[in-house]
């Protein structure tokens, strides 16, 4: 942490040094760093010893695998997450080529059909699909008064449903990150092309495809590492056949006996999503992950590998005109309007899956009928009276409330001051550091939980607020510290300067300047830190116990008990919270652009 | 480049709103301070940004960094500034050493290029940010900035928020505060390079009566060599992290020390010549063409070969041969209004560059067209 103090000639006195190293921005990172390595990185360790701990190291994972059932489970895994990824991609690309190219109102609403449902929690999405597809669900219905079907046929609990559920839960991720690979694109390039002669075809091919690679590797990758650890869709949409690896986990956390054996099925997740994270890291720069600019100035490493790129592009391009050339003349017959009404086709597709289960949800949140039916015979506030003046439901409301507001209260305080630490500081190796803040996000929830229970147990915390509160805070740092990160930044570091140079101490400037510069993005933040664990289920579904219930607790708990429109009330709760939640966040985003 | 003549009649034009300027103000509210440095060194890695300078600047003297990007003028304004500290060396204001004081605590003015105004306060809230700061109490800040706003013709523009302004207005905004709490030393970071031609000139020849009225000492930042000549009372030229000359911009122009300053100040003709003999002070030198001239020499140099600057617009142009010229053969002929900028080559291949004043009825010269050039003694100045 005192890398910036080497090398200067020490001709001063002690004290002023000592004074300069307590200055030092690095320090700020001291207590996320402290915070991640006690609840975050000693579980995982502890985790990974555990593993290992058998009669040889390897005994517990010579025991997983010689079961056929997880075996077979981890290859069923890999084929649904590459499918859901594939399917993402497919359907993601359109639909970000449609934002970009709308303009106006229409691009705003695209935009928020797909950025509400990001921020929904995945079990109310997939309730949603539950809703939609049952038996006296809407498709149902549609399907027996268009005559296809002579009576309602059971539409869930198979594969089919499990890659749509989560196809339909992760497209919001695969569309912005290729979206903001489209958006940082020169406008000029594509016209550059096309005055070239390229026709929108052959402009779009090797132009805008290439460009737009890196950030389609990245959706691909981010999409396909998320997938891996999915647990709740797959465990509502499917059925006995489509076990996915992270159930076995949540299934037998509860045995004793299978202590050790459960770690190392813990051990494998991790390491595959963690191999698959390094490769990609390797290739497209870990970035990718939060989707940010590198903070360090380029390394003479990145230039050698730009080297190597080229070698690698002329490849692609070559492989490119040998299969895409033949290609394009052959689309090139069809007329021009095909490839836009292509991208209105599917995106208008991704926007329907997207919208219409919370449509659906929401209009029978007002149902008369005492069971899940759509459309709903009449309209009533019966559910919402329900729900308010059910004292389970309120305390776990009250309960999430304050769980909620405690762990964005410990996001944002630790993760404001890394962010400055990680953006001010001049220290080495702010890359790895960014790196261990961000990688919450990508470490499955279900091994996190089952590392942090053990941990919990030790310090009896299961079951406290604090502890639960501090857990799902985990999750909302790196939110915080990318966001954070990024509006650090765009703070102009000479309207810092010319507080201080015009009298005001750092605390001043801190308080005068660089604080309201990022404001917007602190605000943001914390919504979102707030949001992630007011959503949190499958922590929670560790760490809590039978007294601390938190609202998606609940939900899970009747949503696999039975299915009624008290649900429903809830998502359309939750989903008007997100809605207030980016309206306030609206003008505050959009100042925060403007300034920068 | 032509600016200094053109600015000389914009100033004596502007002269009655000067003085009202002046009268404004009845006293001199601050003296400046001087500043030395001495020896100060800033590296980043192994490279030398600042490399053992030293200089003296006396109080209430407008003084300006001149040099290319990466010269290190920043950084010693940076250093003095106290936004980076000094790895070796030290600073003094009034004598004191600084260096260690913390930037808030020097009690400086500053300009900024980018003006760094505060977006979330208003002009007036932006100007009494530095009395804000030194706890001036509400009603003489009041009037401190009421007073500074009048000063920089910003009354009317007193509750506007910085982003409704244009650049030059902002620009005068960054200045009020620069100078509202009568700071006796005032940076200024290439604050004009931000602006257009035209804005820029008016707002340099604001800045220049505006340190005549308050007397502080400016520290001034910039690449633009003709800003430099035409505000500074001396010009420190800076390369390579190292000042190269300093001296009043007359004798900078004039005299230059070396190629660098000779080329970077200025356009320049720097001739190779070898020199034929030496009598008394005047040398008679040849060049690659053969064109035999006489230069005024110092006394260091009197045998081999030594580069001569000529100033373009030193060097005297006409159509027929005389005794003492040389022929050039016209390159590029460019008409810049009041002025001709020649390029021609001597018959040796050596480039030259002419300017003189528009020629009354003659015809613009064009390439390949054959001219007689000639320069006296006291047009060059032999470098070392």
């Amino acid at each position: 942490m005192t890398s910036a103090s080497i090398g200067v000639r020490s001709d001063r006195p002690a004290e002023l040094d000592l004074v300069r190293r307590l200055k030092d921005p690095a320090l700020l990172l001291v207590p996320a760093l402290a915070f991640l390595a006690f609840i975050y990185l000693l579980p995982l360790i502890d985790l990974i010893r555990i593993s290992l701990s058998g009669p040889t190291w390897s005994s517990y994972f010579q025991r997983a695998f010689a079961i056929p059932l997880y075996w077979d489970s981890l290859v069923r895994t890999m084929q649904i997450s590459v499918t859901v990824a594939g399917l993402c991609l497919l359907f993601g690309y359109p639909t970000a080529l449609l934002i970009h190219r709308s303009r106006g109102i229409v691009q705003v609403l695209i935009a928020t059909t797909i950025v509400l449902p990001y921020f929904i929690a995945i079990l109310i999405r997939t309730y949603a699909w539950m809703v939609l597809l049952g038996r006296n669900g809407p498709v149902n219905k549609l399907l027996v008064s268009l005559g296809i079907l002579s009576e309602p046929v059971q539409l869930l609990f198979n594969r089919g449903t499990v890659l749509l559920g989560m196809t339909a839960v992760l497209l919001p991720l695969m569309v912005l990150t290729i979206y903001s690979s489209v958006a940082r694109l020169d406008q000029s390039l594509t016209r550059a092309a096309l005055a070239s002669g390229a026709g929108p075809l052959a402009a779009f091919w090797r132009v805008l495809l290439p460009l737009t690679l890196p950030g389609m590797g990245a959706g691909f990758l981010l999409v396909f590492v998320a997938a891996i650890g999915f647990f709740i869709t797959p465990t509502l949409l499917g059925g006995p056949g489509d076990q996915m690896f992270a159930m076995h986990i949540t299934q037998q956390a509860d045995s004793v006996t299978s202590e050790g054996f459960l770690q190392a099925l813990g051990v494998v997740l991790l390491t595959i999503t963690l191999a698959v994270v390094a490769v990609a890291g390797r290739f497209l720069g870990f970035e990718f992950i939060w989707g940010g600019r590198k903070l360090t100035e380029a390394t003479p490493k990145a230039t050698e590998r730009r080297a190597a790129d080229v070698g690698r592009r002329s490849f692609g391009a070559w492989l490119a005109d040998l299969i895409g050339w033949p290609l394009l003349r052959l689309f090139g017959r069809l007329p021009a309007s095909c490839g836009t009404w292509t991208i209105r086709l599917m995106g208008g597709l991704v926007i329907a899956v997207l919208i219409l289960p919370i449509i659906v949800v929401m209009i029978i949140s007002f149902s008369s009928a005492s069971y899940l039916t759509f459309p709903p015979p009449g309209f009533s506030l019966r559910w919402y009276e329900q729900f308010f003046s059910d004292s389970n439901w309120m305390r776990a409301f009250w309960t999430s409330l304050i769980v909620a507001a405690m762990s964005a209260g410990i996001a944002i305080v630790l993760g404001t001051s890394a962010a400055l630490g990680i953006v001010r500081s001049r220290i080495r190796g702010k890359s790895a550091i960014m790196l261990l803040l961000v990688s919450p996000i990508i470490v499955p929830p279900v091994v996190l939980g089952l590392s942090l229970y053990s941990l919990f147990l030790r310090f009896d915390l299961v079951g406290s607020v604090f502890g639960l509160a501090a857990a799902h805070a985990i999750g909302g740092l790196p939110i915080v510290v990318v966001i954070l990160s990024a509006a650090l930044q765009g703070v102009d570091t000479r309207l810092e300067q010319a507080a201080a140079v015009h009298g005001a101490s750092s605390l001043t400037v801190f308080r005068l300047v660089t604080l309201p510069a990022i404001m917007p993005g602190l605000a943001a933040a914390t919504f979102f830190a707030f949001l992630h664990s007011f959503d949190e289920l499958v922590l929670t579904l560790f760490l809590s116990s039978a007294q601390l219930k938190t609202l998606p607790l609940m939900l899970w708990g009747d949503i696999n008990y039975r299915l009624n429109p008290v649900l429903a009330v809830v998502s359309t709760l939750e989903v008007l919270l997100v809605v207030a939640g980016l309206i306030l966040a609206r003008p505050v985003l959009a100042t925060s652009r403007k300034a920068a | 480049m032509g600016e200094p003549a053109a600015l000389r009649a914009m100033r004596s034009g502007d002269a009655s709103a000067r003085m009202s300027l002046t009268g404004r103000l009845r006293e001199r509210d601050a003296i400046g301070s001087s500043i030395a440095v001495r020896e100060a060194v800033k590296t980043y890695g192994s490279f030398h940004a600042v490399d053992r300078i030293s200089i003296d600047i006396e109080p209430g003297e407008f003084i300006t960094l001149l040099g290319p990007s990466g010269s290190g003028k920043t950084t010693l304004l940076n250093l003095v500034a106290g936004f980076q500290s000094l790895d070796s060396g030290e600073i003094l204001v009034d004598g004191r050493p600084v260096h260690n004081v913390p930037t808030h605590k020097r009690g400086f003015g500053m300009v900024f290029q980018s003006y760094a105004l505060f977006p979330n306060m208003t002009v007036s809230q932006n100007v009494a940010f530095p009395l804000r700061m030194a706890g001036v109490d509400r009603a003489t800040a009041d009037r401190r900035v009421a007073e500074t706003l009048e000063i920089m013709r910003l009354t009317e523009h007193a509750t506007k928020s910085p982003s409704q302004m244009s650049g030059g207005q902002q620009q005068r905004v960054a200045i009020a505060r620069a100078i509202v709490k009568r700071p006796k030393v005032v940076l200024m970071d290439e604050p004009l390079s931000a602006l257009d031609r035209r804005l820029r000139e008016s707002i340099q020849i604001e800045i220049r009566d505006l340190h005549q009225t308050i007397g502080s000492t400016i520290l001034f930042v910039t690449h633009d060599q003709g800003e430099a000549l035409t505000m500074s009372d001396r010009i420190a030229v800076l390369n390579a992290g190292r000042i190269v000359q300093i001296g009043r911009p007359l004798d900078i122009y004039r005299h230059p020390t070396d190629r660098f300053v000779a080329s970077f100040v200025g356009e320049s003709n720097l001739i190779e010549a070898e020199i034929l003999q030496k009598r008394g002070s005047t040398l008679t030198m040849k060049n690659r063409a053969g064109y035999v001239f006489s230069a005024e020499s110092r006394d260091t140099i009197d045998v081999g070969r030594a580069t001569v600057l000529v100033r373009p617009e030193r060097i005297a142009v006409s159509n027929e041969a005389a005794a003492n010229s040389a022929p050039i053969s016209v390159t590029s002929a460019i008409f810049l209004g009041e002025i001709l900028r020649i390029e021609a080559r001597m018959e040796g291949g050596e480039p030259l560059l002419i300017r003189c004043t528009d020629m009354a009825n003659r015809p613009l010269p064009a390439v390949g067209d054959r001219l007689h050039v000639s320069w006296g003694a006291a047009d060059c100045w032999v470098l070392a």
